[in-house]
């Protein structure tokens, strides 16, 4: 057969190419494939990031944000003829503890692979608290085009908690949060006046008051802006008519609506949301007992992803200690790759880089746990790495926030072994004139830029 | 396979760098496989998006029972077989006819890229019956076993055997001293 062997040789040497643009072409065919299932259904339980940031509920919630964004923008909105005073409204709503609203939402998507558009609607009831947290409940259209309770999720910075039950896919995913996700709760989801105003300072839109309406017998000003630059930077033409109803009396609003558009494609394809929040009930009582997450419902799958509560230099040495059980030696690097910066909370990729990493490994503590998970369901893996990737998380966290408050910090696991204990493993800046430096055995100090400039010339090359 | 599955638990929760690595880590192979049985490089790349686009949207719902490669190769595999099945256009083509371009002859909308190599091999592969070009295409491009193929198309393993080697003979007259010449180049 050695004609054989030479066709097989002929295959290994045959060469495939791929063509970058056409390649994004099917990778985004790809996305919009999925965003289309996973909008029309119920979300999968996520990691906290995907609670915060990716699931359709939570764009919705973002969505929300923008809403007040809106509101806290009037002040910059000047110059009304009805004398309402919009800097008033900004300052009435600053005084707002609690506040119970109603969204309606509704996108228009386009999907490639069936050339047609197609809708994703949801209605919410959302209550947000200073105190306590938000709660939102999530309905949407079912097949008999009623509205039926798809998904409820609270986040409670106050309990460190952020908890998605997904009714139609019977899950109950909780995320034990630390700080910096705390922070973002508060800032995404609570009518945290100081940080939206810094959100929208910068922004200057133009807009105009379009008189006097009567809503529920009170009377309100209705302002409008088409101004494109509302919308982010990056939407490709974009259409923007966005209003907001002003109650003259309570200076307080009654309703927001937006409708923007942008385009898909280069085809002419639009894509577009419509927003709509109504049922203002600003500083409505609130009671802490609505905001007491039910306990997993029977018949649910309970799911958990955990963070360390805080993020101390005993958290980071634990997770390098468990490192160096698992793989033998350190990783040769502990921070997020470059790709996912804008995501740094992902962390499956994190649980997938170590899972690899351990797959390779032959140490005793990696056999153990390749072991424990082999045969395992994805759930059960899943909850099975739940508490052994805290500390781990802990660390990749701390080096990214490293990164990101610029403290000059340096890691070197390719070179360092955990035998060198006079060897710097990582290092991060105290003060102009201090450092923290964790050498290979796991001992910590203090030094100074002059001596951690003579240890870094010590390093391997 | 631990990283397979990792990828599509990750996946199924949202990220998208889950995807994008299973993409990236089966795209070339599945091309190439997909390029080779059909004969035809928009056809191969019809059947591939096809398969993505099918496994972006049922990530939900597969299970695997194998690995994740072996999943997307079935996938590519069923989908060519209905592929040439369904359009009267991807019938068996004569050698003379099949548009197979090379690198320097792409069209516009092109994704993959074909050296002179694997153009040859899918040409030459094109003058075998369906059946003996896919046990080639599987032994060959995917080191499948007998045994796989034969589960593949419910054959028995003497007849997969048979259609390996007839097909061996088929290419040896039609390649004729091409092969030789072209794994010196």
């Amino acid at each position: 057969m050695r004609f054989a062997d030479d066709i097989r040789r002929l295959f290994k040497k045959a060469k495939l190419g791929i063509d970058p643009d056409a390649d994004e072409r099917v990778f985004e065919d790809m996305l919009n494939a999925r965003q289309k299932v996973t909008e029309n259904l119920p979300a999968l339980p996520r990691n906290m990031w995907r609670i915060i940031m990716k699931s359709p509920l939570t764009k919705l919630a973002v969505a929300a944000s923008v809403i007040v964004a809106c509101v806290i923008a009037l002040p910059l909105w000047r110059g009304t003829q009805s004398g309402i005073a919009l800097a008033d409204v900004l300052a009435r709503i600053e005084q707002v503890k609690g506040l119970r609203c109603k969204i309606y939402y509704k996108r228009t998507n386009y999907n490639p692979a069936l050339d047609k558009p197609y809708d994703i609607e949801m209605r919410v009831t959302q209550v947000v608290s200073e105190e306590h947290g938000t709660k939102k409940v999530v309905e949407r259209p079912d097949p008999n085009g009623a509205w039926s309770k798809s998904e409820t999720l609270y986040l409670l910075p106050q309990r460190r908690t952020g908890i998605q039950i997904v009714h139609a896919q019977k899950i109950y995913g909780r995320a034990e949060v630390d700080d910096t996700i705390v922070k973002s709760m508060r800032e995404q989801y609570s009518s945290d006046p100081q940080a939206f105003l810094k959100q929208i300072t910068e922004h200057k839109y133009e807009y105009k008051s379009l008189g006097i309406e009567i809503i529920d017998g009170n009377k309100v000003e209705v302002f409008q802006t088409t101004d494109p630059n509302y919308m982010p930077r990056g939407f490709k033409n974009p259409q923007v008519d966005v209003k907001i109803w002003v109650d003259v009396k309570t200076r307080l609003p009654v309703r927001y609506e937006s409708l923007q558009s942008w385009d898909f494609d280069q085809m002419g394809h639009r894509l577009s949301q419509h927003l709509v929040e109504y049922d203002f009930q600003w500083d409505a009582p609130l009671d802490a007992t609505e905001f007491d997450p039910p306990p997993v419902p029977e018949g649910y799958r309970s799911l958990v992803v955990k963070y360390p509560t805080h993020i101390t230099e005993e958290t980071i040495i634990q997770a390098l200690n468990l490192l160096v059980e698992l793989l033998g030696k350190y990783p040769e690097a502990i921070n997020y790759p470059a790709n996912l910066e804008v995501d740094p909370t992902n962390m499956y990729d994190l649980e997938r880089t170590v899972l690899r990493l351990v797959e390779k490994s032959e140490n005793p503590a990696a056999m153990r746990l390749k072991e424990e998970i082999k045969g395992l369901t994805e759930e059960q893996i899943n909850n099975k790495l739940v508490d052994f990737l805290v500390p781990i998380r802990g660390l990749a966290r701390f080096a990214n926030v490293l990164q990101r408050d610029k403290k000059d910090p340096a890691y070197y696991g390719k070179t360092v072994t955990p035998n060198d204990a006079d060897k710097i493993l990582m290092r991060w800046k105290l003060s102009d004139n201090e450092y923290r430096v964790i050498y290979g055995d796991l001992h910590a100090e203090t030094v100074s830029p002059e001596k951690l400039a003579e240890l870094e010339k010590a390093l391997p090359k | 396979m631990i990283e397979d599955r990792l990828l599509i638990l990750g996946f199924k929760r949202g990220s998208r760098q889950a995807l994008r690595r299973i993409y990236d880590k089966y795209k070339v192979e599945l091309l190439r496989l997909a390029v080779v049985l059909l004969g035809d490089t928009t056809s191969g790349e019809d059947v591939v998006h096809d398969v993505f686009v099918g496994f972006a949207q049922a990530a939900d719902r597969i299970k695997l029972t194998g690995s994740l490669k072996s999943y997307l190769v079935t996938s590519v595999i069923n989908r060519a077989r209905n592929y040439r099945r369904d359009g009267a256009r991807h019938c068996e083509t004569p050698l003379e006819e099949i548009d197979l371009r090379s690198s320097s002859e792409r069209g516009p909308l092109q994704w993959a890229i074909l050296d002179e190599q694997l153009t040859l091999l899918s040409r030459a592969l094109q003058g075998l019956p369906y059946e003996q070009r896919e046990v080639i295409s599987l032994r060959m491009e995917m080191d499948m076993t007998f045994r796989r193929i034969a589960t593949l198309q419910t054959a028995s393993l003497n007849t997969v055997k048979g259609r390996y080697r007839y097909g061996i003979e088929k290419l040896r007259s039609v390649l004729n001293g091409k092969v030789e010449h072209e794994i010196r180049r």
